[in-house]
């Protein structure tokens, strides 16, 4: 049995099945991190001082220089997938290696500036912006690892179906890169609200 | 057969971890009824205790320290009760196995758009229901701090509340996975010629549902999160400062917000009602369509008031809150959406009921059901009316009478639309229709004995009696005077139980009942695609031996010069 | 989409990825400057901060999602989201509103007016 425009666009709508669908999952994602942006403004504005007092300096230049990856990360996906479009397999594994290694390189930085905070004893408990900071920051790295998972197996060992089947290979490529833009799209936001601002 | 398996499944793949949209229909179907059974019974307990105070519990008393339930073990079954009833019971019913089995078939497609997303969706859900059952096992027993795990109260509970947490994001990542799904086959694998005007209402129903599920999930998961870091990392998003819990100072940073949780819990929670009554709505208006042999009244203004119930769904929820110090602004505005959007419920109920005028109905079972839905619902929904009002909220919040209201919207509502549409279905899945005199028997006992547990609710409300009280207000002075009402509703509760036994006795009765010859493809004569382009049940993996193509709308019924009184949607 | 059309794409992605390191030294340079009134009332860093920042957003949308060239029903989908996800975020903001509108009522209760009709 198969299932109709699983690769093909459907004519009225002119869309494939996963691109509805993973732009349908984002939207709730948007909803989530929605919800938590929610309250840090509701923290945030609730309390007398912000940062409250007594807590953690976060590191600028650890997360400018994680910042400058994602975006780097985010590039190489959508390069990968271009490079699928112009028939290029072996470039495609370039890009798609290099975002993966932007990827490790982004939480192998997120690892020493947590253990560096933790090591002070900065621990969520401390207050209200450290909770909301590793909440925030930690729901993020689990979507980046998610995201890393489902990259390395597109990468790797799901790669052969760009041999049976180029077309859906493609666009499963571009809907990996979706996902990924969207949690280069957080950051960007997560970025100053909890350093800069 | 062209477009059906060919290939032998294997009982695991075929049976267990099926693919097939019908099948996990079935799964749900079957999951959620138990789990629906397992909550009503935590109910029949607990009206024990609320009848007879101090007596022990008879059948099942020996599972209880002396026989009874202590008051926080009554909180914990309180809790568990909604908890099991909403999100294992009826959501996973309404769109997990009505959702799932029907609107592939109504639409004409092979199957879901994502059949692996689809398989996933159900056993996630199992994983989740059986988290929040194993959370009656662990050291406290299981949540305690009501459905609505309000902090700090939720922050500083035991166990069982973390366990409930983890159990939560399962039903929701479960839930998001299921309703991607649909909103995913609807748009993109509709058949040849069906429009979006030519779409059953029930599938309207469903897509709408999907949206509020998609949209309205995500900050509950957030709130979620946010409790369970409070609970396990020591975090205060929810404790304000200087919290004295037990005559101590609660040794944490404090500065949070425990209004925040309302907020985030109720921006979910309140689309959630709309989740359990779409569907049910659109159960019923099959139904009453098919029943009636006429056309639905008004089609499009109840697809608009659908859209638009779902819409403004999203801006009532804090009419939850107005005892909680809200101010004169935010309580004005949420009290108008509120009552604008009774407007579209009330559009969708006057069509349903203008639908009946100069039909002519067969009452059988399903369609008693439906029309029992009706007032019911009804009764729910003008009893709500003093609830979106703050002055009048501000004295009932809290009492029976909410109790009262919310259930007479989802259990006489939305069960009975879940019974009407199990009637209905039946003979699809299996081919054999359920036996008609058992169906009227379960249908009037359980009309009266349900109205007979949720009626004297809103008596004991207004007098002032509180939702939350173990020994349902013996020991409270303003109960006094209402208190008989206590053996009333429970007696109604116990007989409303044995009512379902004729319905149990029926379901397996026909499973096992021997036909002879092919069953009829539509028993019910009528138009929709699930009953006229598929052979007789069951059916193969892939539904539609030819891919159905619609030429028209689908209720024609009773069309003037037609040779039948039913013109299928697929015929030219 | 042509062999041509993907590589005036791959150029546009190189532009938009210096204009995106550009802005994100641009904001943490910004974050720097002092341009509030009082460090107690900082809304004019979050105003600049979250101006780059949104502008970075849509770069990434409009460009690397695609967004500026996509179906009608994918719109749909956002647009509703987008609306939602405003009244979630709003939902600190009412709070706050709501207590000032609570204030100046204490100020000036409203008149009773006798019943007549």
């Amino acid at each position: 049995m198969q299932i109709p425009y699983n690769e093909e666009l459907r004519p009225d709508t002119g869309l494939y099945n996963a691109k509805l669908g993973i732009w349908i999952f984002l939207a709730s994602e948007i909803m989530l991190f929605g919800g938590l942006f929610s309250a840090y403004i509701m923290l945030r504005v609730g309390a007398p001082v912000w940062p409250p007092l007594g807590t953690a300096q976060l590191n600028i230049p650890m997360a400018t220089f994680n910042t400058v990856v994602l975006i780097t990360s985010s590039v190489t996906m959508v390069m990968a997938w271009a490079s699928l479009k112009m028939n290029n397999f072996g470039k495609f594994k370039m890009y798609m290696g290099l975002t993966l290694l932007f990827s490790a390189m982004f939480l192998v930085v997120k690892y020493f500036e947590y253990s560096a905070k933790l090591s002070h004893g900065f621990t969520p408990a401390h207050d209200t912006f450290l909770a909301i900071y590793y909440t925030m920051t930690g729901l993020h790295v689990i979507h980046i690892i998610a995201g890393m998972i489902v990259n390395g197996y597109l990468w790797m060992p799901g790669s052969k179906m760009w041999k049976s089947n180029p077309e859906r290979f493609t666009n499963r490529i571009e809907v990996a890169g979706l996902y990924w833009h969207f949690v280069d799209l957080v950051w960007i936001f997560l970025f100053p609200s909890l350093y800069l601002l | 057969m062209s477009s059906q398996d060919h290939h032998e499944e294997s009982f695991i793949s075929k049976y267990i971890f099926s693919q097939d949209h019908k099948w996990i229909g079935i799964q749900y179907g079957i999951t959620s009824l138990v789990f629906l059974l397992f909550g009503f019974t935590l109910m029949m307990v607990m009206r024990w205790q609320l009848a007879y105070p101090d007596t022990v519990i008879p059948f099942v008393g020996w599972m209880f320290e002396d026989g009874m339930l202590s008051p926080d073990m009554y909180n914990s079954f309180g809790a568990m009760h909604g908890t099991i009833m909403i999100f294992l019971g009826v959501v996973p019913m309404v769109v997990g196995a009505f959702g799932n089995y029907l609107v592939p078939l109504q639409i004409g497609a092979p199957d879901m758009a994502f059949p692996k997303l689809n398989m996933a969706s159900y056993w996630t859900y199992l994983a989740g229901g059986v988290i929040m059952v194993y959370s009656f096992f662990v050291p406290g027993g299981a949540a305690n701090s009501g459905w609505t795990s309000y902090p700090p109260l939720a922050d500083i509970a035991t166990t069982g509340q973390t366990i409930w947490l983890f159990g939560m994001v399962f039903l929701i990542t479960s839930s998001l996975l299921g309703s991607m799904n649909i909103i995913v086959t609807i748009v993109q694998l509709r058949a040849e010629g069906l429009t979006w005007g030519r779409l059953p209402f029930f599938v309207w129903a469903q897509f709408v549902t999907s949206f509020l599920l998609v949209l309205a999930f995500p900050p509950l998961e957030a709130a979620g999160v946010l409790q369970l870091m409070d609970r396990l990392a020591g975090t205060s998003f929810f404790l304000p400062s200087g919290l004295v819990v037990g005559g101590e100072i609660l040794n944490v940073s404090g500065g949070g917000s425990p209004l925040l949780w309302q907020h985030l819990f109720w921006f979910l929670a309140h689309p959630e009602v709309y989740v359990l009554i779409l569907p049910a709505m659109g159960v019923v208006a099959e139904i009453i369509a098919n029943n009636t042999r006429k056309p639905l009244w008004g089609y499009k203004s109840i697809v608009f008031a659908s859209v638009w119930l779902g819409f403004m769904s999203f801006i009532v929820w804090a009419h939850h809150m107005f005892i909680t110090g809200m101010g004169q602004g935010m309580s004005l505005f949420f009290q108008t959406t509120t009552m604008i959007i009774s407007i579209p419920s009330v559009i969708i109920l006057s069509a349903l009921f203008i639908t009946l005028w100069g039909g002519k109905i067969r009452f059988n079972t399903p369609m008693l059901f439906a029309l029992a839905f009706l007032p019911m619902f009804g009764i729910g929904g003008l009893t709500g009316l003093p609830l979106g009002l703050a002055p009048t909220d501000i004295h009932l919040h809290d009492t029976y009478y909410v109790i009262g209201h919310f259930h007479y919207v989802v259990a006489p509502g939305t069960i009975f639309a879940i019974f009407a549409g199990i009637y209905f279905w039946f003979p699809k899945i299996t081919g054999k229709k359920l036996n008609e005199g058992l169906g009227k028997i379960h249908f009037f006992f359980s009309l009266i004995f349900i109205n007979g547990v949720f009626m004297p609710m809103f008596i004991q409300g207004l007098a002032g009696v509180s939702r939350r009280l173990a020994d349902g207000g013996v020991s409270y002075a303003h109960a006094a005077g209402v208190l008989e009402w206590n053996e009333f509703m429970s007696m109604s509760a116990w007989l409303l139980g044995v009512a379902q036994i004729p319905f149990i006795i029926n379901f397996f009765m026909t499973i096992f009942k021997k036909v002879d010859g092919v069953a009829d493809p539509n028993p019910w004569q009528s138009t929709t695609i699930e009953w006229t382009d598929t052979t007789s049940p069951p059916l193969g993996h892939g539904n539609f031996e030819i891919a159905p193509v619609v030429h028209r709308g689908p209720y024609e019924y009773s069309v003037e010069g037609a040779s039948e009184d039913f013109i299928p949607q697929t015929k030219k | 989409m042509s062999h041509d059309d993907i590589q005036h794409h791959v150029k546009t992605y190189i532009k938009v990825f210096i204009a995106l390191m550009f802005l994100t030294l641009l904001t943490v340079g910004a974050s720097y400057i002092d341009f509030d009134i009082s460090p107690q009332f900082r809304s004019g860093a979050i105003f600049v901060g979250l101006a780059i920042a949104s502008f970075k957003g849509y770069m990434v949308a409009s460009e690397f999602m695609h967004l500026n060239n996509e179906k009608k029903m994918i719109y749909w989908v956002l647009g509703l989201t987008v609306f939602f996800f405003i009244f979630c975020l709003s939902i600190p903001v009412l709070w706050e509103a709501n207590l000032m509108g609570d204030t100046n009522f204490e100020q000036s209760p409203p008149k009773i007016e006798g019943g007549h009709h």
